[in-house]
Parts: C-alpha cells; structure tokens; sequence
C-alpha cells in the first residue's frame, strides 16, 4: 500500500477513547467504582489521506473533531484502535523512537523546552537526543538564531520567557535535528498580531527553501489562506474535505454575498429568483447569489433595472466563513453529499 | 539511549536538584534526624537484650547508620510519570527518539547522585563520627555488586507503580501501599533477622528485603560470603523479572494512554 512518494499516508485510522462516566458528588463516584457507565467516543473514525513531500497541509476541524489525535498517532505518541499510518515509510507508534529522528513537533499548548534550565542548555540536550554532529549543529542553530531571533533569549530561564518568545524557541527546538516532516498543532494559538506573522513568514520560508512536510493544525484560518496549498477539514472524527485551498474558495463562488442599498425600502424582490434575501434593515439588503444560468453582471443589471441602486459591493466569502458554514452544516460539500 | 545521552539526562536532572537549596539544608538535618533516632533506639533496646539477631550493639548501630544513608542516597522521585500523564506533558517525551525507559532511569540517577553527594555523604562522615561505623572493606566488591542491583529493583518498582498511571487517574493508593512496604519489609529500618522465623521465608519471596536489607547486610559483613552470593542471585533474578514486568506494563500501557489537555 505504501507509495514510495508519500510522505505521511493514513489509511482508515480510527482511534476510540473510552469515557467513563462517573456520577454526582461522593455517593455517585462511589457507584461508579462498581458500575461505570462506559461510552465509546470515536475521535478519529476512518482518517485517510497521503501527502506528499514538500507539502504544507492545514488540518483544520473544530475542538474534538480529532485533530490532536490524529497528529497524535502520526507522531508515534498514541496507537490507533485501526488502520494504519506511515510517516517517511515507518508505522509511527511501532517504531516510536525512528519516526522521532525524522519528525519535528510542536504543541502550542505544550512546550519541550527544560523548564528550569536556559534557553540554550534545551537545544545542546537536543544534540545528544539526536546525536548531532557538532559541525551540523552549529550551522542549524546559526540559521535558527538568526531567523528566529533567539540570540538574546538564549541565556534566559524557560519559564521566564513571554508566550511568543517561548513558541520561536519551541519551533527551533523542533528543527534542530532538520526533520523533513513537521507537525505543528496550534503553533500561533495565544499569539498576538506580529508574533503571528512573524513566524508565519518562517514557516513559509523553512517550506519552501527547505523543503519540509510541514502539517498544521490551527483555528487561525489567516494561518490557512497565507500558508496552506492544501486543506483537510476535519468533523467528528472524519474528512469532509481534501483538496486545494484555493479550489474551496472557487467551489464556492456560488455563494457570493451582495450587499446593497437602495434609494428607497423595498418589500420583495420580484422577477429575479436567483437572488435570496438572507438580511434586510431600513433600505439596505444583503443578498445571496447562488451561480446558475446567468453570471452576476448580468443579474446586477437587471437588479439595478427593477430598484434604483444607491450602492452596491460583491464580496466573495473567505476561506473562514466557508469552513464555518461547513461546520454548522448550512452547506455541504458537493463531493462529500453523499456520505451525509 | 547511548551513554552520553544517558549522562546528559542525568546531569540536568541532577542540576534541577542544585536549584531547591532551601530544601536541601532541611532534607540534611531530617536525614541526619532519623539516624540519630533509629541509632538510639538500637542502642537502648540492646542495652536491655544484649546481643539478639546476629547483631551486636555496635554492629546494629553500623546497620543502622548505613541503611539509613543508602535510604537517603538512593531518593528518587516516583511521581514523575504520574504527573506528566495527569498534565499529558508525557507527549513531549514520547516524540523524542529516545527510550521511555531508559530516559527516566537516567533522570532518577541524576536525582539520587544528588541526594549522595550533598545528603548521604555528609551524613554518614558525621554519623561515623558520632556514633562508630566499621565496614570490613573485603565486603565492598560485593556491596557495591549489591548496592546496583537493590537501585534498579527500587527504581522499576517506582518505574512500575508510575506507569499505573497510564491505566488509573489517581494512582495514590498504589503509592501508599508501596511505602508502606518498603518501610516494613525493606529492611531500611528493621532488619528482616528480627521478624518472626514463620514470616521469614514468605518474605524471602517478595522483592523488598532486597532493596535495603540485602546490600546493608553485605556491606556491614552481616552476611557470610557464600549467603551473600547467594542474596545477589535473588536480586539479579528479581532485577529480570521487575524488567520484564515494566516491558510488559508499557507495551500494554502504550494502548491505554490518553494525552489530557488535548
């Protein structure tokens, strides 16, 4: 099954959690010591996908659509209940510690930094994890200082270190052994503006002239439309979407937004069906231009025709409200249909 | 783990130590504390009994000295996995291309080097001082023998109730239940010739006596030779069988596990 091309291939992964439910207050924690109502939740239910070398990937999904889990198996840390899962060729969770040589990771919500040691005694204990060369380390760790500005952070405690100084460091530890496949789940999570950037234009640049897998997991959909060629979207435990980033913009052309004001209220739109009035106050309209025989110039005119116009905007909807409204089920995707 | 990796892991570990100073000077005088209590207890009790279990009045007090200071050396921290399972930091350990095992074996070293050189040390020079400690230096190949093996059996009886964690939230009972055997049965405090001879062979049967009793017993000449030889076969062979426990606890664990916090 194994394409030597593929990097990450996931076949049919399914991970289940059991939850153990245990009653109110002392007398319920009690009861279920002898009989723990126990529930099967199925974080992944059935994730398969390839990606290719060089790919950057957004894996986006809301809280619980399982996520975590899945980067969680890719990285060796947790078995799946099924299928199967390779990473550069090897089954990630059999042989833990070669996956580990090969993958950098970072958790946002974690750190892998010494918390009572500085800075730069994390990145010399990395050496000796990944046995590194001496002449290889420094020159990594010189590219990393440099475009992740740590110089002045290096003699530092890690647990004095601000939240964005502490994510650079994280990212540079998780490159140190130059890993050609990188996790990042949440990495921006908790980040204001410019960090955010910052190590936006990092992460593009290690893509793109290292040429790592990089695999992001984010709620930050600015992440997804500046970084990700590709999207995965993810609910309960399932793919709903693969494909290009861009490509789920253009599939959904079809819902442009328009948003007009008129020179006077108007009650209803008569004789123009494919336009479908989703908001309304004093003369303004928002309408919502689903793509059909006619194109939107031509519906515009005949709008402008019927009602004086007084102002007028098209707005394509971004790659945000797109998964939102996948999310909340108010669309669904034309290739996925089916499954539902 | 390749032994500079080893040694690297340890003396972090052992550098995080150096940081809680405070601590330290109050561990000493507590370490030093007990020695001073469980030496007079040996003393009055003998000065009453006369010579009883094979000790006698000066060699119990020794027994008591160096049980208590290889207490004290061999300190580990055996609540490690426990909370990085509880916090679900373990993650971070398990993306590292390095033995879960063997990582927290190193750890420990640097934990307990510590707690030999700025604690157990010191505290045997001044009991020595104090109270008269004679180790027959033809025993120490064999205690040093001894004291390995009775460090790895304690270490993966630690190792073995941590990763109790990976099945049980709150693995607090399993811990109470461990001290109190190893304060009972260990022979850190009694040695095992003053239990009842009905008890005996059934504790000769449980790994415990040889954490403490076993290498104390050898290193004071307590023991023969040829009883000695004899000790050090049972704790080797406790020593493969707690291994092949921890192999199968993880192996079986690794399923089990939930990363909290997402």
């Amino acid at each position: 099954m194994s394409n030597i091309e593929t990097v990450i291939q996931a076949q049919n992964l399914r991970k289940e959690f059991i939850l153990s439910e245990s009653g109110k207050g002392v007398w319920g924690a009690a009861k279920a010591l002898f009989s723990a109502k126990k529930t099967i939740v199925n974080a992944v239910d059935g994730v398969s996908f390839s990606i290719m070398p060089g790919e950057f990937v957004g894996y986006v999904g809301e809280n619980g659509a399982g996520k975590s889990t899945t980067i969680k198996i890719l990285t060796g840390i947790l078995l799946p209940t099924s299928g199967e899962a390779r990473v550069n060729g090897i089954i990630p969770y059999e042989n833990r510690k070669q996956n580990g040589m090969n993958i950098g990771v970072v958790f946002g919500q974690r750190t892998q930094l010494w918390w009572d040691l500085p800075v730069r005694e994390t990145y010399e204990m990395l050496r000796y994890i990944y046995r590194i060369p001496a002449g290889t380390y420094s020159d990594m760790m010189k590219k990393l200082t440099a475009a992740l500005d740590l110089e002045p952070l290096m003699n530092m405690p890690v647990r004095k270190l601000s939240l964005g100084q502490r994510m650079r460091c994280d990212i540079a530890a998780s490159l140190v052994h130059r890993p050609r496949v990188l996790f990042l789940d949440e990495p921006t999570i908790g980040l204001d503006v410019l960090a955010k950037e910052n190590i936006r234009s990092f992460l593009r640049e290690l893509n793109r002239a290292e040429g790592t897998t990089i695999i992001l997991t984010t709620h930050d959909m600015n992440d997804i439309e500046q970084l990700c060629q590709r999207l995965i979207i993810l609910d309960k435990g399932r793919v709903i979407y693969d494909g290009e980033t861009g490509k789920l913009k253009s599939r959904f052309v079809h819902d442009k937004m328009i948003e007009v004001e008129f020179h006077e209220k108007v009650e209803s739109l008569a004789g123009l069906p494919e336009l479908e009035v989703v908001g309304e106050s004093g003369n303004k309209m928002r309408l919502k231009f689903q793509n059909g025989g006619s194109g939107i110039t031509d519906v515009i005119g005949r709008l402008a025709k019927l009602y004086p116009i007084k102002d007028i905007s098209v707005r394509e909807p971004s790659v945000e409200s797109i998964i939102r409204s996948i999310y909340e089920k108010t669309v669904l995707l034309p290739e996925y249909r089916e499954k539902e | 783990m390749n032994p500079a990796t080893f040694a690297k892991f340890a003396s972090v570990s052992f550098q995080k130590q150096i940081t809680y100073r405070f601590d330290y000077f109050v561990a000493v005088l507590n370490g030093f504390l007990f020695v001073f209590i469980f030496t007079s207890v040996w003393k009055s009790v003998f000065a009453k009994t006369g010579p009883s279990g094979g000790f006698t009045p000066e060699s119990i007090v020794t027994y008591a000295v160096l049980a208590m200071v290889i207490r004290i050396s061999f300190s580990m921290d055996d609540t490690t996995i426990y909370n990085k399972v509880r916090d679900g930091s373990v993650a971070m350990d398990l993306i590292r291309p390095v033995s879960f095992y063997a990582m927290n074996l190193a750890e420990c070293f640097g934990y307990s080097a510590f707690h030999l050189i700025a604690r157990g040390i010191p505290i045997f020079i001044v009991s020595a001082l104090l109270f008269g400690v004679q180790i027959p230096a033809e025993q120490l190949p064999l205690a040093a023998v001894s004291l390995v093996m009775a460090y790895l059996i304690l270490f993966m009886l630690n190792f073995a109730t941590g990763l109790l964690s990976f099945w049980v939230i709150e693995i607090f009972p399993f811990m109470l239940l461990k001290y109190g055997l190893l304060n009972f049965l260990s022979g850190g405090i009694v040695p095992m010739d003053f239990f009842p001879a009905v008890v005996r062979p059934y504790l000769a049967l449980l790994p415990f006596q040889h954490i403490f009793y076993t290498p104390t017993a050898i290193l004071t000449g307590h023991v023969a030779n040829r009883a000695a030889m004899v000790m050090i076969a049972e704790q080797a062979a406790w020593a493969a069988v707690l291994a092949g426990i921890c192999a199968l606890m993880w192996r079986a664990g690794r399923n089990k596990l939930v990363i909290q916090g997402g």
